[in-house]
């Protein structure tokens, strides 16, 4: 029994002979459809936000300079490469591309920035309304720890204390109108 | 036979008025709202009629109504539907615990008295199980009005207390990080000589808070993504039974082809799951040659999956409403020529290992449960299959397609860790037969993706149950407002598996501890989804905690 199993073990063994891949001496090719580091086509984007509102790891940040520049920025370092965003984008302006090996050093090769010049709506003078109640604002509203730069500083502080005060205070908080405000 | 009819007939002429509410929204789901003060009789007179305990689900529903909620689960599985039991107390009066009869409810309650703050009377083992010796006793972090990212200040000098050592015995400590633990967990093992006597477990040490945040931050259509991410081998389980809780909640129907590709993914996970379980097990008694040949056996079908879904494990496919992508006739053969090898190499390593002794000697008699205790301990999955009790949610309680697929349940009387090896083996070849006929019979037409046209009503319950390759994990969702749920719960199979450990523990040798651990295919990350916690764990120092803090800090 015992002798039959090994040889048997042997045989397993040796009938394959050396599978492992000679990679990274050689490249490895992906298949079609390889969800690999999404890439946006700055030409196609409109600048809607639905990437950002649908990236299950929020790892989508929008930030509007001032009226006509929007700053769209990929942060790579979280992206868990869904493709939930190339799904949900209306123009097609996110691939899922093939690329894999994003070892890096520096987290800022894992990130892309987008600087869109937004048209100007004719009636009103403005994309889309600046209060609390749409989508894309919602998304700059406390909780989503670090795509808000001025959420960062006041969250650490609240939570290590946890005084509902200042959570208040942050519930009040304003966004600010200009640039370094 | 407790039928829907008959055991609501018979709660409701026991019980009379503590019965206050009846719902039966589909033919898979029952709930039954009761006053709480009944809970441990109505919970007994359930087993009596053949229920089979599931997980607790603990809600906040301080803002609505002052209460916090408790609904605890059973399958009934002749019978094809769950029931679920719900109830509720005030934040400061205590509720019976159900642990003394149904002892897989100890953690659930535990996990409700750290998260949510109830209070329960009688639970025998009344100790701290999710969140970490220095969280405040005063923040209940899944308690609506904390907020997700609360981060308590450390403090020192608080540690676990372990269980009485019994006399005469000595503690091995095991783990948090052990070579044969590929996560942290840390088991206090109780030996006299080399036979263990006892042991206790402080886990939870790799909580990320989930739960929280899928109720708080993202959104209904994000959390199959989350889901996902719960199990980084069986993660279209959790992501799948989300989808359904969901659907079932809400009545949503979604068309057949998507559930045929949905069956599909989840066996393809099947055969590829229990093939690195069969590695991993020979590594764990050192047979090595296992483990090279079962993952290189297995590798082909994680190509398999990156071609399928863009990804060679985490494969985004199942969401809500459906599925993702296609199954295109070139890659309905691609499935065919993989699994068919695979199949072949499968009988080739089924050979090889069957009548080797060295395994037997290893496997055979060790981690011995009696079928009494499996079904008391409500374990499930291959560990309950490997002891005799014949349960799997495919068959029971059918979803996706398994209604129209042919199969059989492997059920083996060994009561040990030999017969989950073999269990796992004889399932592997059942799932490569489900891929075939699903292939076979999957209709050519139908939308993949059957989106919801309304917004999803707030405050409807629903509850599955999926066969994962480790077990059954059950998912509980409760519909919120905001776009999202307000509650989710997740139970992995690991859950009930793991608290049947120490039983399995019981008088075997210390070498055999990690085969016993690695015979349920422990998953603690899914186990411990809820809260981020960091857990700093003082067990059983020589040195104090501050002076191995300063001499980790200053190590450069
Ligand atoms: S791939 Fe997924 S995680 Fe990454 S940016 Fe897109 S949506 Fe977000
Ligand atoms: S969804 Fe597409 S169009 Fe809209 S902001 Fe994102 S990339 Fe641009």
């Amino acid at each position: 029994m015992w002798l039959t199993s090994k040889i048997k073990q042997v045989l397993l063994v040796i009938k394959p002979g050396t599978v492992t891949l000679p990679y990274p001496f050689e490249p490895h090719p992906v298949p079609e459809g390889y969800r690999g580091q999404p890439s946006w086509d700055h030409h196609k984007c409109i600048g809607c936000g639905g990437c950002a509102a649908h990236c299950p790891a929020r790892t989508i940040f929008i930030r509007d300079l001032c009226q006509d520049l929007r700053v769209m920025v990929y942060d790579g370092g979280r992206c868990t490469y869904c493709g939930r965003c190339a799904d949900v984008c209306p123009e097609k302006a996110i691939t899922m591309t093939k690329n894999y090996e994003l070892a890096t050093g520096s987290k800022k090769d894992l990130c892309t920035t987008m600087e869109l010049f937004m048209a100007t709506c004719n009636r009103c003078g403005r994309c889309y309304e600046m209060e609390t109640k749409n989508a894309i604002d919602r998304m700059n509203l406390k909780g989503y720890r670090y795509d808000n730069l001025e959420m960062r500083a006041v969250l650490p502080v609240c939570t290590e204390q946890f005084d509902t005060g200042m959570l208040a205070k942050s519930d009040r908080f304003k966004r600010p109108e200009r640039i370094g405000e | 036979m407790a039928t829907i009819q008959a055991l609501t007939d018979q709660l409701k002429k026991k019980f009379g008025n503590a019965v206050t509410g009846v719902e039966n929204p589909s033919a898979t789901q029952l709930f039954i709202d009761f006053k709480k003060e009944k809970v441990r009789e109505i919970c007994n007179e359930v087993l009596a009629q053949g229920g089979r305990y599931l997980v607790s689900v603990g809600t906040d529903n301080l803002a609505k109504d002052g209460t916090l909620g408790l609904i605890h689960t059973f399958a009934f599985d002749k019978e094809h539907y769950f029931l679920s039991l719900r109830t509720a107390t005030k934040e400061s009066e205590p509720i019976e615990s159900i642990t003394p009869d149904i002892p897989n409810a100890g953690w659930s309650e535990r996990e409700y008295m750290d998260l949510l703050g109830m209070k329960f009377t009688n639970h025998p083992k009344p100790k701290k199980l999710v969140t970490a010796d220095d969280w405040p006793s005063d923040i209940y972090p899944l308690r609506k009005e904390v907020p997700f990212n609360i981060k308590p200040l450390a403090a020192e000098n608080v540690a676990y207390q372990l269980d009485e050592c019994p006399e005469g015995c000595s503690i091995v400590p095991f783990g948090p990080y052990h070579p044969t633990q590929h996560e942290p967990a840390h088991f206090a093992l109780f030996v006299d000589g080399e036979t263990i006597k006892g042991s206790d477990y402080r886990g939870f040490m790799i909580h990320r808070g989930v739960e929280k945040l899928a109720q708080t931050q993202i959104s209904y259509n994000e959390i199959p993504f989350l889901a996902e991410r719960i199990c980084g081998i069986c993660g279209s389980v959790h992501a799948a039974s989300y989808s359904q809780a969901v659907e079932i909640a809400v009545g949503h129907k979604i068309s057949r082809r998507a559930e045929y590709i949905r069956t599909i993914m989840l066996e393809i996970e099947r055969v590829h799951s229990h093939l690195l379980w069969l590695g991993v097990a020979g590594h764990l008694i050192g047979f090595d040659t296992v483990f090279m040949q079962a993952w290189r056996v297995r590798e082909p079908i994680m190509w398999l999956g990156e071609r399928l879904t863009g990804n060679r494990k985490t494969y985004g496919m199942i969401v809500i409403g459906g599925v993702r992508r296609d199954i295109t006739p070139e890659l309905k053969q691609d499935i065919l020529n993989v699994i068919g090898t695979i199949e072949k190499e499968m009988i080739t390593i089924k050979n090889a290992i069957i009548g080797d002794t060295a395994i037997h000697r290893r496997t055979k008699d060790v981690g011995y449960v009696s079928t009494e205790d499996t079904i008391k301990w409500s374990l499930v999955g291959p560990v309950a299959r490997a002891r005799n009790v014949d349960i799997d949610v495919r068959r029971d309680m059918p979803y996706a397609a398994y209604d129209e697929m042919k199969f059989s349940v492997p059920v083996v009387d060994c009561n040990d860790v030999w017969g989950t090896v073999l269990v796992r083996v004889l399932e592997t070849f059942e799932a490569i037969s489900i891929i075939r006929q699903a292939l076979d019979k999957m209709p050519n037409d139908g939308p993949i993706l059957t989106p919801f046209e309304d917004a999803v009503p707030a405050g409807m319950h629903g509850i599955t149950a999926v066969e994962a390759p480790r077990g059954e994990v059950t998912h509980y969702v409760i519909t919120g407002e905001e776009n999202r749920p307000e509650r989710w719960r997740v139970r992995a199979p690991t859950y009930p598996n793991l608290q049947g450990v120490p039983m399995m523990l019981l008088n075997n040798q210390l070498a055999d501890v990690p085969i016993i651990i690695g015979s349920i295919d422990p998953c603690f990350s899914c186990t411990e989804r809820m809260e981020v916690v960091d857990l700093r764990n003082g067990g059983m120092k020589v040195m104090s905690q501050s002076e191995l803090e300063a001499l980790s800090r200053n190590k450069r």
